[in-house]
């Protein structure tokens, strides 16, 4: 076998001097002869070798017990090495993260012979000390690539660069030090020599061994470091299939059937860990793919997957009966377990990696709302019952540091010009559009008002991305420190203005002349269903103005609402808004929804405006509103002023007369009609009237 | 759901017998065997079955690699109630033949459907024939 150390020195180097390379190549191969045949090579081995096949084909068994003595020393050779590697792949792993994973095959398929430092430094700086034909393959097995299966694996080369090296696909090479399993020598037997060396130098050219890889890369394929031959006769039984192929290639006669081999071992899921002693993970801190948590419920899965397992074997458990059936079915599959526990965890830890987020409230919204939800549910099911709690494991996500990564392209030194590559991360521009203002000169009225109505829809907009932070702070302000906190109220603060503003339209003057800006937001359902959501933020000033104004124009708006009747929601916030207005306010609200200038006094025969809001649900509903509150005012001590108000008084004649007049048919339904409308009335009117106005609004309750 | 909860993952699937739809209407049924992250799928002993009415067939396919993104759905096969079927296995050759005849009568209502809106003045945009199953 070769030794490790007498691989590396072979001058694989191609770009040496051509002339050169005669007499070089002389002594080359006299030294290639020595290894194989002669001083240099270890001539046990493959006698050894020859003794295990032997024994292999007679008793499986025994002939374990003897790899099992070999495999110690050549664990030791690779021992040295292994530390060494995991220092340098140690700094490979973080400075991989920094590179663009898109384009990670291109650096790949970089010739191999370039010089360490002239490729992208973050990959090569911490394997400067290691072989270049091994590096491209180190990041390749670092970030696994699509595994893929080579059934009768062809004999060459493993050229070590360009290509996808999987782990499957390396379990499958045979000889390889990577067949699924730690121990790679226990089926070295079955080969002879020169294959063995063959692959073997393809094996150090670039490949590593599972025990590396995991160990150093720290996830949790560690269960299959531990040494354990156990482990190696279910890996072995399970390796035969491909085994047999290579056996035929190479003219040997095929070993023993699979089935004998594995009837000992149950291949169920779990089963290469079932008699692994409890080994200590070496947790690395700069990985960040697996949680800590993830960790450990792994351990306890696999711990459970062994209690099963022992409860199958020893004594019967309930699970075990059903279980058994299940494992028995296993057991019959030859094809169980081609996918390895270790491509399970590769496939998870991507999954996994796709959750990390440096703010899962933002990233995953619904999902974290969701749980929140389920919680709240829960801890109150546990508040009110003593029931048995249920433990509803949840999934903890690791949240990492966001890192600004500068992304720079991939360079070589002494080449001219950059690389034309470009990825998700890195995209190139392809076309260069340019950006024409329309000139105002030509533009129709058609095509203002489209730009009216746009400027609206864009005001809508910003004010609905300030309303939804505004309506963020008070997560964040739960969320941040004590020093913090004055910050984020004065932002609040100021976005709240901003929002009003952007409601009323700013106005370089001092009064807001013109309705005009509010009533178009209004005109749009969004903007309705904003405003409604704005209102409980803003002051109590700043609210009555809005109502001021909705009532204002309320025959408009009534019109233009005709077809989505989104005006019903802002009842409710306008509800709330009433109960904190003076009555100077509601006088005021009502005089605008008669729609009476100040100081008028002839009363209109018939008043459109009024009758308009009348006619509508929402005009009613929010008529019976004002009413109710200014009736709440009155009965309250406080609210004298108002019965002396002969605004208030002439306000309410107008409105009972206007109730009067429109027929019952043509009266809107209001949303609901306040209980004290009927004192309220009863002020004004005669009981005559009273009574009509009774059955035609339906103000006594039961008639219905 | 291992143990990573409120997730969903392949992985517990892995060496079951599933049944998968693909997007061009294909049935297959056979045991998956390996994934990745695209749900790639890799089925084993694949069976693609086919079927007509009351009828179906199986056309044994061996190892099939399907492209997680032709995957409509997938379900675990419960090997016990697999045989409890008011279906009716037939011969590959039969059922080939009794999809013809279903594809030819489809074809034929078709054709009368478009010539009859046409004889009134309409017309019905063909689908886009990527998806026509």
């Amino acid at each position: 076998m070769f030794r490790y150390q007498s691989l590396e020195d072979c001058p694989l180097d191609e770009d040496e001097d051509a002339f050169q390379t005669l007499g070089e190549e002389d002594e080359d191969i006299d030294q290639f002869n020595d290894d194989t045949f002669g001083a240099g090579a270890i001539d046990d081995d493959w006698q050894e070798a020859h003794e295990r096949l032997a024994e292999l084909e007679d008793k499986p068994a025994t002939a374990r017990e003897l790899e099992d003595g070999a495999v110690s020393d050549e664990m030791e050779l690779l021992g040295h090495h292994e530390e060494n590697l995991a220092e340098r792949l140690s700094k490979l792993v973080i400075e991989n993260e920094l590179e663009d994973p898109a384009i990670m095959q291109a650096v790949q398929t970089q010739p191999p012979m370039q010089q360490p430092g002239g490729l992208n430094s973050s990959i090569w700086d911490g394997s400067a000390v290691l072989r270049r034909f091994r590096g491209p393959l180190l990041t390749q097995i670092l970030c696994p690539k699509p595994v893929h299966i080579r059934a009768p694996m062809q004999q060459r080369y493993p050229s070590p660069y360009g290509e996808r090296m999987s782990p499957n696909q390396l379990c499958n090479v045979p000889n390889s030090s990577l067949l699924g399993h730690p121990f790679p020598p226990s089926v070295t037997p079955v080969f002879t020599h020169l294959q063995r060396a063959q692959l073997l130098g393809g094996a150090q050219a670039g490949r590593m061994s599972p025990s590396q890889f995991a160990r150093v890369s720290g996830l949790v394929c560690s269960p299959l470091t531990s040494m354990n031959p156990k482990l190696l006769q279910g890996r072995v039984g399970q390796m035969m299939p491909p085994a047999s192929r290579f056996r035929a290639f190479f003219g040997a006669p095929p070993p023993p059937a699979p089935p004998p081999s594995q009837q000992q071992h149950p291949l169920c899921p779990g089963s290469h860990l079932q008699n692994l002693r409890p080994h200590p993970q070496v947790f690395r801190p700069d990985t960040t793919h697996l949680h800590p948590q993830h960790r450990r419920l792994l351990h306890q899965r696999q711990q459970q997957n062994r209690t099963q397992h022992r409860s199958l074997n020893g004594s019967a458990g309930d699970r075990a009966g059903h279980r058994s059936s299940h494992h028995e079915q296993l057991r019959k599959d030859p094809y169980a377990n081609l996918m390895l526990q270790r491509e399970k965890d590769w496939v998870s830890k991507i999954q996994m990696m796709q959750l990390q987020s440096t703010d899962p409230y933002l990233d995953d919204f619904y999902y974290q709302n969701y749980f929140q939800k389920l919680e709240k549910v829960s801890a109150a099911e546990e508040m009110h019952g003593d029931g048995p709690k249920k433990e509803r494991t949840k999934l903890i996500t690791p949240q990492v540091a966001k890192l600004e990564h500068a992304y720079k392209p991939v360079q070589f030194e002494g080449s001219l010009g950059k690389l034309t590559v470009s990825s998700v991360n890195n995209p190139r521009k392809m076309i260069d559009a340019v950006v024409t203002s329309r000139s105002e000169d030509d533009e129709t009225k058609e095509k203002q008002v489209r730009d009216k109505r746009r400027q609206t829809l864009v005001t809508i907009e910003k004010t609905y991305s300030l309303l939804l932070d505004v309506e963020d702070y008070e997560r964040r302000y739960l969320l941040s420190l004590e020093g913090e906190r004055p910050a984020l109220m004065e932002e609040r603060k100021q976005k709240i203005c901003d929002m009003y503003d952007n409601l009323r339209g700013k106005t370089p003057g001092q009064e807001r002349p013109s309705d005009d800006h509010f009533v178009q937001i209004m005109c749009i359902r969004k903007g309705k269903r904003m405003v409604a959501r704005i209102l409980p933020f803003l002051s109590t000033e700043q609210a009555a103005d809005i109502l001021m104004a909705t009532a204002r124009n309320l025959p408009f708006l009534i019109k233009k609402d005709a077809q989505d009747e989104v005006l019903l929601c802002l009842l409710r916030p306008f509800s709330l808004v009433l109960y904190h207005l003076p009555s100077g306010t509601v006088t005021s609200l009502l005089q605008q929804l008669a729609n009476l200038p100040q100081s008028a006094t002839v009363p209109a025969p018939a008043n459109l405006h009024l009758a308009a809001v009348l006619q509508n649900k929402f005009g009613l509903s929010l008529l019976y509103l004002v009413l109710s509150r200014g009736e709440e005012l009155q009965n309250s001590s406080a609210a004298v002023e108002l019965m002396q108000d002969n605004q208030w008084t002439e306000l309410m004649s107008m409105a009972t007369r206007e109730l009067l007049r429109i027929p019952e048919a043509a009266l809107a339904k209001p949303v609901s009609t306040p209980s004290n409308l009927l004192s309220l009335f009863s002020r004004y009117v005669d009981q005559q009237k009273l009574n009509v106005l009774e059955t035609k609004l339906q103000l006594v309750q039961g008639i219905r | 759901m291992n143990y990573m909860p409120g997730t969903a993952s392949l992985i517990q699937d892995i060496d079951k017998k599933h049944l998968v739809l693909l997007r061009d209407g294909r049935t297959l049924i056979g045991y998956l065997r390996s994934i990745d992250q695209f749900a790639n799928l890799v089925l084993h002993q694949t069976v693609e079955r086919i079927h007509v009415g009351k009828k179906y067939g199986d056309i044994p396919r061996g190892i099939f690699v399907v492209r997680g993104e032709n995957v409509v759905l997938l379900g675990e096969i419960d090997l016990e109630k697999e045989s409890d079927t008011p279906l009716q296995q037939v011969s590959i050759e039969e059922i080939l033949e009794e999809q013809r005849v279903e594809q030819q009568a489809k074809q034929e209502s078709e054709k009368l459907k478009v010539q009859a809106l046409k004889e009134r003045g309409l017309s019905i945009p063909r689908a886009d024939t990527l998806d026509e199953y």
